[in-house]
């Protein structure tokens, strides 16, 4: 859908709200992790102290030979130090990256458990309203984008607190004015930043919106290039892929060019401070300053300063570079998040124990104002043989979603064996092909095994005769372990369905539902294949939706529905 | 290294953007040294001027102009590092935009007989995390290559200004810290990188196979199986990475280590040169801080070289893509399309691969300007093949399609499939509006003539009880909407384009008798004039038609109504 004025409206007003709940949640997580994030920060502060030491040492060594012309075998001490810090740092750096990582990917496993969990709950009807492609990149793409905000940037946060604090305890006693322009330099930066990661973090949010939006947009006219070519339109959806991916850059862009403002705020104070701290030092040096302690400095201290004078803005500098991880990890999180609070289907226990073994109470079942179902009512006994009969959007479809728990009624109960139906209910005792069965990368006989992975070659090669796979996997040459995937590419409709019906048939079930199992097949095979079902579900309750009269012959009963109603 | 040369010819377009960055990104680098160097030598000079101040002798050393130059320095830096920031991304992904719709275009042509092959799961992940990979390209390697390059070649050389050995040694160890060992972890760390690229996909693949499948896995009972598989699947994924990190971790502690050492080494050698008298004092602290400032130039580079395998498999995940050969060559010289659509099928025969069985066998066919025709056969007969060929999705292996005595094959195929109509088993509605959707036949359609469609088609009275009516979201492959409204919508284009050839690939399958009998009554008003060519097994549609061929076995029997 093309964004509008008033779509970014709302989602400005939202943004606040979710960002919120954005960032509870990440700390939430952050919890969970806190031995490893901790671990990774004493690293990196360790190493910070390692810095300062070192650049004492070297402060030490220049003021030795430059200015005292002490020779070098007297420097053997110092020098041993230097080289005993330099492992230690190097261990540390080695340290830190480990720990973090172990933050992150405890994490990333932890959502997406999580995500998993979250998606068995959900009624199939709510992945048909979102594109797939949307929901596969959340779950991969998105919950990798978490990782860098527990392996860095987290870490670096408790980094931040602690080394600034210490070189300024460290310098305040050497030169208490270098000590304030750190003081007074150094706390500014992150109220900036914070200012303007604000600003950040909503436009990347934003961005997210139109990233997902794109790939579900890719994804729709990749799978439908035969169409787009036989319309002629193939090219000119180019221009419409030039747009969307603009717009994409755009939207970045405008998220870039605020974060990338954090940076140069803080290159501009590290700048400032190195230069302020140079000259002022400098100045000193020369006699020509008198403000503090200027005239009593010494070289080795105004060599410690001045290197010290990066030192101190790296942590925050590196807290900056991170600063969109955690940007991105906020905008995941949205996208996480937007999953795992959708309302998960209700299902009411219900005393009122019918005797039959399939019972519609007074069901109903709107779609926000259209009703589909209206009071419906309807027995079915042990091994009945039903025809649900109705023109396409009559109901046929929405019923037999009701009775496999797919979706919830609107109003009464649906019974299976007396009590209220809940999907893990429905999938014990119901044996269900849709319209469009769906086929899973494997093989042919994966994909018939699909109820039972562990069922008999017999009782596969069984179901695969009798659904009449055999008839056509026998001419390919890998048989009933050939490769197939993605909607049955280089299947036909109707070798899908027989696919479908032999996963039926393989199935224990004492109820069997098919919708319009007859479609995409030919007169002959049609025949063949009812009385298959005839006699395999002989001696169960099997309920057909169909239209074609051949199959309504052949059941006991039929039920009609018109406009969402039962007609007798 | 074949493919990223291959992708960095794509970014040619932006050449000058892509030097401006360069440019900003030199200028950041160098006031960023030269703020160190200068700071240094500047207080160091200072020390020794100040001792020296005592000295009633000494000459006055001019403190105005490096103080100053310190200031100007740390402008320069800051505002260069913004401008560059900008400029690169902002070109980046200028770029990227334009490889994403250079991907598409190759990609049309292999539309539909050679796409089939891919997943589109597989094909949405190439055309966008893939794309988005090649950022690297220049953000992470040329750039911070460049800049470290030009960089550390010029401080190199300033350093042979006043040490040789210095630069001699700080040289080496410099190559061996930024690039030896990245290169070196990089390489052992390269099998896992492919490996973690490639469970990716199937970590896709497989929970595209969970959503879209659902349904079928929860009344299989199978969820928890699919989602233990998913779960196996992302712990390889951490595990893999879990190594990568190990490597990477241990390439960074071991270039500080390296870069620690050469700034040992240089502060040695220039105390030595010190005592010798060939440095001065303030030069050695020039020297000392021209080593400190030049490994900070080459801190982005380790990583870069990290991303390349990353960087590099993307590319080649495109170049895949993009070198498929179509499964048919346009002609160099297309002929204009005549006036008469006499169609023939004069032996053909076809297989999709030479290892499979012939799936039509010298099969010969006329179909004059204006006859119907019906094709009936088993499911599997070669029914849809037939049409295919027809279409052009293929070219037969041996025999002719012609087209009013012309093989089709000198036909420019956008035109050759302009004269055609198809309604088929699937309709293919996009993730867009109805109107949308139905004008996608004719953008330039008058309202008058997409209200005309939507009669023929029999959708007005759905339409008007949608609340939003034409402007109703249809969603990914239409689920939103019934087979039969789908169905419909499909037939509105079809009038809408209104081609003098159609093709009908059970046009009706799926329908209920009520819904399929206005589908009926629509086509057999509106195909009064046109060529009809219909593939069916159902009864009903036969009125449609003139004569019936059945398929078996790959030939045809013509067969009386």
């Amino acid at each position: 859908m093309p964004l509008t004025e008033s779509d970014n409206q709302q989602y400005f007003d939202k943004s606040k709200l979710r960002e919120k709940a954005g960032g509870d949640w990440l700390r939430m997580h952050g919890k969970t992790v806190r031995k490893q994030t901790f671990l990774a920060a004493m690293a990196g502060i360790i190493n910070g102290l390692g810095v300062i030491v070192q650049a004492w040492l070297f402060a030490f060594i220049l003021q030795a030979v430059i200015i005292e012309h002490i020779a070098l075998p007297l420097l053997i001490m110092p020098f041993v130090i230097v080289i005993g810090v330099f492992l230690l740092r190097s261990g540390c750096v080695y340290a830190q990256q480990i720990c973090g990582f172990e933050a992150g990917a405890q994490v990333r496993a932890q959502v997406r458990q999580a995500l998993a969990d979250k998606c068995l709950k959900l009624r199939p009807a709510y992945f048909k309203q979102r594109q797939s492609g949307e929901l596969a990149a959340v779950t991969l793409e998105q919950v990798d984008a978490l990782e860098l905000y527990f392996t860095r940037y987290c870490p670096q946060q408790i980094i931040v607190g602690v080394l600034p604090v210490i070189m300024i305890a460290v310098v305040m006693p050497i030169n208490w004015v270098v000590g304030l322009i750190f003081l007074c330099t150094g706390p500014l930066v992150p109220v900036f930043m914070a200012l303007i990661g604000m600003g950040a973090a909503a436009a990347n949010r934003n961005q997210f919106l139109v990233m997902t939006r794109m790939n579900g947009y890719f994804l729709d006219r990749l799978q439908g290039l035969s169409t787009l070519k036989l319309f002629g339109q193939a090219s000119r959806e180019l221009d419409t892929i030039n747009r969307v991916a603009d717009d994409f850059r755009e939207k970045t862009m405008q998220v870039l060019r605020i974060a990338f403002l954090s940076s140069a705020v803080l290159e501009f104070f590290s700048a400032v401070a190195v230069a302020l701290v140079a000259v002022y030092v400098g100045l000193g040096l020369l006699g020509r300053i008198q403000i503090g302690p200027a005239n009593g400095v010494q070289f080795k201290e105004a060599l410690f300063v001045l290197l010290l004078a990066p030192e101190f803005f790296m942590p925050l500098r590196q807290l900056a570079a991170f600063y969109h991880d955690r940007a991105a990890a906020l905008g995941a999180a949205d996208a996480i998040l937007a999953i795992l609070e959708q309302d998960e289907a209700q299902f009411k226990p219900c005393r009122d124990v019918p005797r039959s073994i399939i019972a519609f109470h007074n069901v109903s079942k709107r779609y926000g104002k259209r009703d589909v179902l209206t009071t419906i009512n309807v027995e079915i006994h042990v091994g009945e043989k039903i025809a649900l009969v109705g023109a396409s959007g009559a109901g046929k479809t929405t019923l037999f979603n009701l009775l496999l728990g797919f979706e919830v009624s609107t109003e009464g109960t649906v019974f299976l064996n007396g009590t209220a139906i809940n999907p893990t209910l429905a999938a014990q005792s119901i044996a269900w092909v849709g319209q469009n069965a769906y086929i899973f990368q494997g093989s042919i006989r994966d994909n018939i095994a699909l109820a039972d992975p562990h069922a008999s070659e017999q009782r596969i090669s069984n179901a695969a005769n009798a659904a009449g796979v055999t008839e056509f996997s026998a001419q390919l040459a890998d048989g009933l372990l050939t490769l197939i995937g993605e909607r049955g590419f280089g299947l036909s409709g109707g070798q899908i369905q027989r696919i479908a019906l032999a996963r039926a048939f393989l199935k224990h079930a004492d109820i069997i539902l098919l919708d319009e199992p007859t479609a995409n097949l030919d007169a002959s095979n049609k025949h063949k294949l009812l009385d298959v079902i005839d006699e395999l579900f002989k001696a169960k309750t099997l309920i057909i939706a169909s239209h074609d009269d051949a199959v309504i012959r052949r059941m006991d009963r039929k039920i009609l529905l018109h406009h969402g109603r039962v007609q007798l | 290294m074949r493919e990223l040369w291959f992708f960095l010819c794509l970014f040619k377009p932006y050449k000058y953007g892509l030097s401006a960055g360069v440019l900003f990104a030199l200028l950041t680098a160098f006031s960023s040294i030269a703020l160190l160097m200068l700071s240094g030598w500047f207080i160091t000079a200072s020390a020794l001027a100040g001792l020296t101040v005592m000295d009633v002798n000494a000459v006055m050393f001019n403190f105005m102009l490096p103080a100053a130059q310190i200031r100007a320095l740390a402008i320069t830096r800051t505002v260069g590092r913004y401008a560059e920031r900008l400029v690169t991304h902002d070109v980046t992904f200028r770029s990227l935009a334009g490889i994403r719709s250079w991907f598409f275009q190759q990609v049309i042509p292999l539309a539909p007989g050679r796409l089939s092959t891919l997943r589109s799961s597989d094909l949405l992940s190439r055309m966008t995390a893939d794309i988005d990979a090649l950022d690297a390209l220049y953000l992470r390697l040329l750039l911070p290559a460049v800049v470290a390059g030009v960089g550390g070649v010029a401080v190199i050389i300033f350093l042979a200004q006043y040490s040789p050995l210095i630069s001699f040694t700080t040289a080496c160890l410099l190559l061996l810290a930024a690039i030896g060992v990245p290169w070196i972890f990089n390489r052992l760390g390269s099998v896992g990188a492919e490996q973690s690229l490639v469970l990716a996909t199937s970590f896709r693949i497989r929970q595209i196979d969970l959503l879209q499948g659902f349904a079928d896995i929860v009344s299989n009972q199978a969820a928890e199986r699919f989602s233990d598989v998913l779960h196996r699947c992302s712990d390889l994924m951490l595990n893999t990475q879990r190594c990568n990190n190990r490597l990477t971790a241990l390439s960074a502690a071991l270039s500080l280590l390296l870069a620690q050492i050469s700034l040992l080494t240089a502060l040695s050698v220039a105390t030595l040169l010190l005592r010798d008298g060939v440095l001065s004092g303030a030069e050695m602290a020039l020297v000392v801080f021209g080593v400190l400032a030049v490994f900070e130039l080459v801190t982005p580079l380790p990583p870069a070289i990290q991303m390349l395998a990353k960087t590099q498999k993307a590319a080649r995940r495109l170049l895949q893509v993009t070198e498929m050969m179509p499964t048919i060559q346009e002609p160099l010289v297309a002929l204009t399309i005549p006036l008469r659509y006499d169609l023939q099928l004069d032996k053909v025969s076809f297989r999709y691969t030479e290892q499979q069985d012939w799936v039509l066998k010298a099969l010969s066919l006329t179909i004059p300007h204006g006859a119907k025709v019906a094709i009936v056969g088993a499911s599997g007969s070669g029914k849809t093949t037939l049409l295919q060929l027809l279409l052009r999705y293929y070219d037969p292996v041996e025999g002719r399609v012609l087209l009013a005595g012309e093989d089709i094959r000198q036909f420019n195929s956008d035109d050759y499939l302009s004269c055609f109509g198809v309604l088929s088993q699937r309709s293919q509605l996009f993730a867009a509006s109805i109107k949308e959707n139905i004008l996608l036949a004719k953008p330039n359609a008058t309202a008058s003539e997409l209200a005309a469609a939507i009669h023929a088609a029999g959708l007005s009275a759905f339409i008007q009880d949608l609340p939003e009516g034409l402007q109703t979201w249809v969603g990914e492959n239409g689920l939103n909407v019934s087979g039969g409204e789908a169905r419909r919508i499909a037939l509105a284009r079809l009038y809408l384009k209104n081609a003098p050839v159609l093709i009908l690939d059970e046009p009706t399958e799926g329908l209920d008798s009520d819904t399929e009998h206005d589908v009926l009554k629509a086509l057999l008003r509106f195909a009064e004039d046109k060529t009809v060519i219909m593939v069916t097994h159902r009864q009903a549609g036969l009125p449609l038609v003139d004569v019936v061929y059945e398929l078996q076995q790959g030939i045809l029997i013509a067969k009386a109504l």
